[in-house]
């Protein structure tokens, strides 16, 4: 193989790409992505975890309490985010399906030190975004009562609890598991599929357009145009996850151990593009390659996301820094796989390169 | 009669030939495959998504801390004796001393707190599982009755304020008031069933189990409507991810394989032949899509009955998958070489996927949520019913969309632009020429201009959910940008291309009947379309910037003709440079005009 060879078919390609303008749209598509994650950040996340959803509105909302007096009244006259009204039951519930209450809760006669429950009817709107705010809200007064409750009874409690003291928490850190655990990887490896789908758009044009002959009757052999084709699409990994680090960074995540994630998807992404191009050397056509290797990738995606410290876990770890050398392992055990995948690439187009010459 | 006839023989032909080309050892990689992929769920399923693994560090000087921790693989956990805990606090996001919880001020410490304490919950919660006294641990059960409200959709909006009123006495229902029987004080079910469905929803990670419960329609937990304070919560929204991998992929590949058949035609002129037939070529291409679109509907049958689903669901299915098609045969026809219609195809499913995925997250919550077809589906699988309106409403957009990309498409289909090799944006141009009638330019532009303000609309949406979460100035002033900006480029659009087909056309009086035709056009077009639908978006603050000329007809009229003319005259006078500087001026015009309006209705 020479080098000179690999860098020509890599231009080659390269220039395709740009002359077609596809690398825009790749990048519009990126964009469009990035602006999706803020809708994400803030839709998403906020349902993840629905209690942030509570901070963003200060109303007081009107409950309608009905039944007989106990320590839940009190709480609920003293919290800032209810007005409470004293109603029958009838006429609050009348209320609330003309909008004119939030909520009603009934309030049975049963006393804090019975043997039974107290069972609390909370009556709330169907489908209604109020409605998840406002049972946010009485979640917090319903778990104050639960502990008086439980204070009064724990005389009839007799497991052992190890106790933990933990402190108020100041807020913040809703996101972090979302943001690092799940968008960044996601993000970051997205470049490695589009790679690996383009090796098969690269190499089934090539048959299907009938271009093969020409071009290895030229000095280039089989084996260096495939390599190449290779080379061409690990280069546009690198610079699209290094786009999206530098986005992110942007946007005001911190982002530790740039290079060394740069380094691991370079190396993760090559798995995902020998397969590709293993699939379309095999079979020259790019509906059945496309299909069969998309199939592919979802199950090797699935199995490596089962496995413990697989590459996205690594991602993970390295951008919020408590990977703890570990990930040299992983890294190693990765480039194996690559290896043995490009020993069986270069054997696989070294006797179709030879079957071509020959015919 | 021999219509029908074509169209099936083309169909059979495209079968034959579809299965020819698989046969080539793809059947036994693909069962193979298949085979893994169902071992590699089961794999999955059991062992867990491992991508947050060992994300926090935490030091312990208890081994009863320690274990408990153990069982969360976020967690790494280092069992340290105090001293070497408190002399290096830094190496850790938590430390744990004497059961005393200490964390340093990072955002990554304060995501392991959020966590620990779930964890913590969700232990406490498991010991008093097991107590003798249920009633003891659990002392308090809440009972959570739904009510459906009178004022449905539209109040939504503005619930907010409704439940929230400033007065101090109780509001009076008006009309009669219905009996509500006294709830009993006791529950219903035993002490033994409650304790198992405890049990059940403390070993369950709610994150995973609300995937699986999204396609059961009923909900199984052994305890019925009954809950303790710390098992409430709202309604998580992730039931349409789920029905998006379900639904909406199958549908995707399959439109795939439509793409690749008609790109198939194009490769070396092999189309030719079936070109040179006296068969129409909208026959060939309804007879191309006919295996896909029954394909398609098969799967979806195949999936709806498997889940146990009311078929109902099939109807806002139909529309999303002739969209579908109809992108797949444009992609298919527009794309010049495999790497675009990779880009091309990826491009056009992400933007499909979020418009049916991210309004539908909001299904229980939000108006919003019924621009997605998606939605529906979510509201049959949990039960509630929906309208012919808002049946219309969600899909009338894909309907009409999917018939205009169809018309130009089959107008298209012929030698000059199947097998032509320029540029994706000339032939894009080159494909809008073709329905513009040169005989009647001026008719064909109001049509044009008419017909696009479903694509409009679509963008326009797409807009709107994505601002609509950015704090109030920005979501506003960003959709008022946005939304000037897409108009202008649609009007623009068809003056532009009659200007590169025929510079010549573009007499001074030609530019103003031209402009007068798109603004009418598209006055008419956008009136027609808002009266069937959309009346419930655009009763909203963020409708009225999109679609504010409801109200006086001459004013808006005069806007639209103004902006184009700026855009024609631009070309006019300095050629195809002059249309992007021509947008940009329109555009300012545009939102100066909406500010106006906007800043008169806030005020």
């Amino acid at each position: 193989m020479k080098q000179k060879h690999l860098t020509i078919i890599a231009k080659k390609e390269f220039k395709g790409l740009f002359n077609e303008r596809t690398i825009l749209l790749a990048v519009l598509l990126q964009l469009f992505i990035a602006m999706f994650s803020s809708f994400l950040m803030v839709g998403l996340t906020s349902m993840y975890d629905p209690s942030s959803l509570s901070k963003y509105s200060h109303t007081q909302y009107s409950i309608g309490y009905a039944g007989n007096d106990s320590q839940m009244l009190t709480y609920l006259e003293s919290s800032r985010d209810f007005r409470v009204f004293r109603m029958d039951l009838s006429t609050a519930v009348a209320a609330l399906e003309q909008r004119k209450l939030a909520a009603v809760i009934y309030v049975p006669d049963t006393r804090a030190a019975d043997p039974g429950p107290v069972k609390i009817t909370v009556y709330t709107l169907k489908n209604d975004l109020q409605t998840a705010v406002v049972s946010v809200k009485l979640k917090d007064v319903f778990l104050k009562y639960e502990q008086d409750l439980r204070t009064v009874r724990a005389d009839r409690l007799n497991e052992q609890i190890i106790l933990l003291e933990i402190p108020k928490a100041s807020g913040g850190g809703d996101f972090y598991e979302f943001v690092y655990g799940l968008l960044i990887p996601l993000l970051v490896f997205m470049p490695a599929i589009i790679a690996s789908a383009l090796i098969i758009d690269l190499i089934t044009e090539e048959y299907q357009h009938e271009t093969l002959e020409t071009l290895i009757s030229t000095p280039v052999t089989f084996n260096e145009m495939v390599w190449g084709k290779v080379l061409c699409c690990e280069i546009l990994v690198p610079i699209q996850a290094g786009a999206w680090l530098i986005l992110l960074m942007a946007n005001g995540i911190a982002i530790q151990n740039a290079g060394l994630i740069l380094i691991l998807v370079m190396i993760s992404s090559l798995i995902l593009i020998l397969l590709g191009t293993l699939t379309a050397l095999h079979y020259r056509e790019r509906t059945s390659a496309q299909f069969i290797f998309s199939t592919a990738l979802v199950v090797v995606i699935l199995v490596a996301l089962a496995l413990p410290a697989n590459p996205l876990n690594l991602l993970t770890r390295l951008a919020v820094g408590t990977a703890a050398g570990e990930q040299w392992l992983v890294l190693g055990f990765t480039v194996c796989i690559v290896f043995v995948l490009g020993l069986l690439t270069h054997w696989y187009a070294g006797r179709i390169g030879r079957s071509h010459h020959a015919g | 009669m021999s219509i029908y006839r074509d169209i099936a023989t083309i169909a059979r032909w495209e079968v034959k030939r579809s299965f020819s080309m698989m046969s080539r050892d793809v059947l036994p990689f693909a069962i193979i495959l298949l085979i893994l992929l169902v071992l590699a769920t089961g794999f999955t399923a059991q062992s867990g998504l491992h991508i947050q693994d060992r994300m926090y560090t935490v030091g312990v000087d208890d081994p009863d801390v320690a274990k408990l921790l153990a069982g969360d693989a976020r967690f790494a956990v280092y069992l340290l004796d105090p001293a070497a805990l408190r002399s290096n606090p830094q190496a850790f996001d938590l430390i744990i001393v004497g059961g005393r919880l200490s964390g340093s001020e990072t955002d990554r410490a304060k995501a392991a707190q959020k966590t620990l304490e779930r964890d913590y919950a969700k232990y406490v919660n498991s010991v008093y599982n097991t107590e003798q006294d249920l009633f003891a641990a659990y002392p308090l059960w809440i009972d959570s009755q739904e009510i459906k409200a009178e004022l449905d959709f539209l109040a939504t909006q503005s619930g907010h304020y409704v439940g929230a009123s400033s007065r101090s006495v109780a509001p009076v229902p008006d009309g009669d008031v219905k009996n509500i029987p006294t709830p009993s004080s006791t529950l219903s079910i035993t002490e033994e069933e409650l304790r198992q469905g405890l049990v059940q929803s403390n070993a369950q990670n709610t994150q995973i189990s609300r995937y699986t419960e999204a396609l059961s329609s009923s909900p199984t937990t052994a305890m019925g409507n009954f809950k303790t304070p710390s098992q409430i919560s709202p309604p998580l929204p992730f039931d349409s991810i789920i029905l998006v991998f379900v639904f909406i992929f199958p549908l995707y590949f399959t439109s795939q394989f439509f793409m690749m058949s008609i790109m198939n035609e194009r490769i070396e002129r092999k189309g030719e032949i079936l070109l040179s037939t006296p068969v129409r070529s909208s026959s060939i291409i309804l007879g191309k899509a006919l295996p896909y679109l029954l394909g398609m509907f098969a799967i979806c049958a195949a999936l709806i009955l498997y889940i146990r689903a009311s078929p109902i669901i099939l109807l806002p299915l139909i529309p999303v998958i002739f969209f579908f098609l109809a992108n797949a045969l444009l992609i298919g026809m527009l794309a010049r070489s495999f790497k675009e219609l990779s880009f091309l195809s990826i491009f056009f499913s992400t933007i499909a996927t979020s418009y049916l995925f991210f309004p539908s997250i909001f299904a229980n919550v939000h108006v919003i949520s019924l621009i997605s077809p998606l939605t529906l589906i979510v509201l049959t699988i949990q039960g509630s019913t929906w309208t012919v309106t808002d049946y219309l409403y969600s899909t009338s957009l894909f309907w009409l969309t999917g018939i205009v990309i169809f018309y130009i498409a089959t107008k298209n289909f012929k030698d000059e632009r199947l097998f032509s090799e320029k540029r994706l944006l000339s032939r894009v141009r080159e494909f809008l020429s073709e329905i513009l009638s040169e005989r009647h330019p001026l008719i064909s532009l109001f049509l044009f201009c008419a017909f696009s303000i479903p694509f409009i609309f679509m963008v326009q949406m797409m807009c709107l959910v994505l601002f609509f979460n950015l704090p109030m100035p920005y979501s506003l002033v960003l959709l008022l940008l946005f939304a000037a900006l897409t108009e202008e480029i649609a009007k623009g659009v068809g003056i532009y291309t009659l200007y590169a087909r025929d510079p010549g056309f573009l007499s001074w009086k030609m530019l103003v009947l031209a402009s007068i035709a798109t603004a009418a056009g598209f006055l008419v077009g956008e009136k027609l379309l808002l009266f069937v639908t959309l009346a419930q978006i655009s009763d909203s603050i963020f409708g009225s910037i999109l679609f504010l000329s409801l109200g006086a007809l001459w004013l808006p009229f005069l806007l639209h003709c103004a902006c184009v003319l700026i855009v024609a005259s631009c070309l006019k006078l300095w050629g195809k440079k002059g249309f992007v500087p021509g947008l940009v001026i329109a555009m300012v015009v545009h939102c100066l005009y909406n500010l106006y309006f906007v800043m008169r209705w806030i005020g």
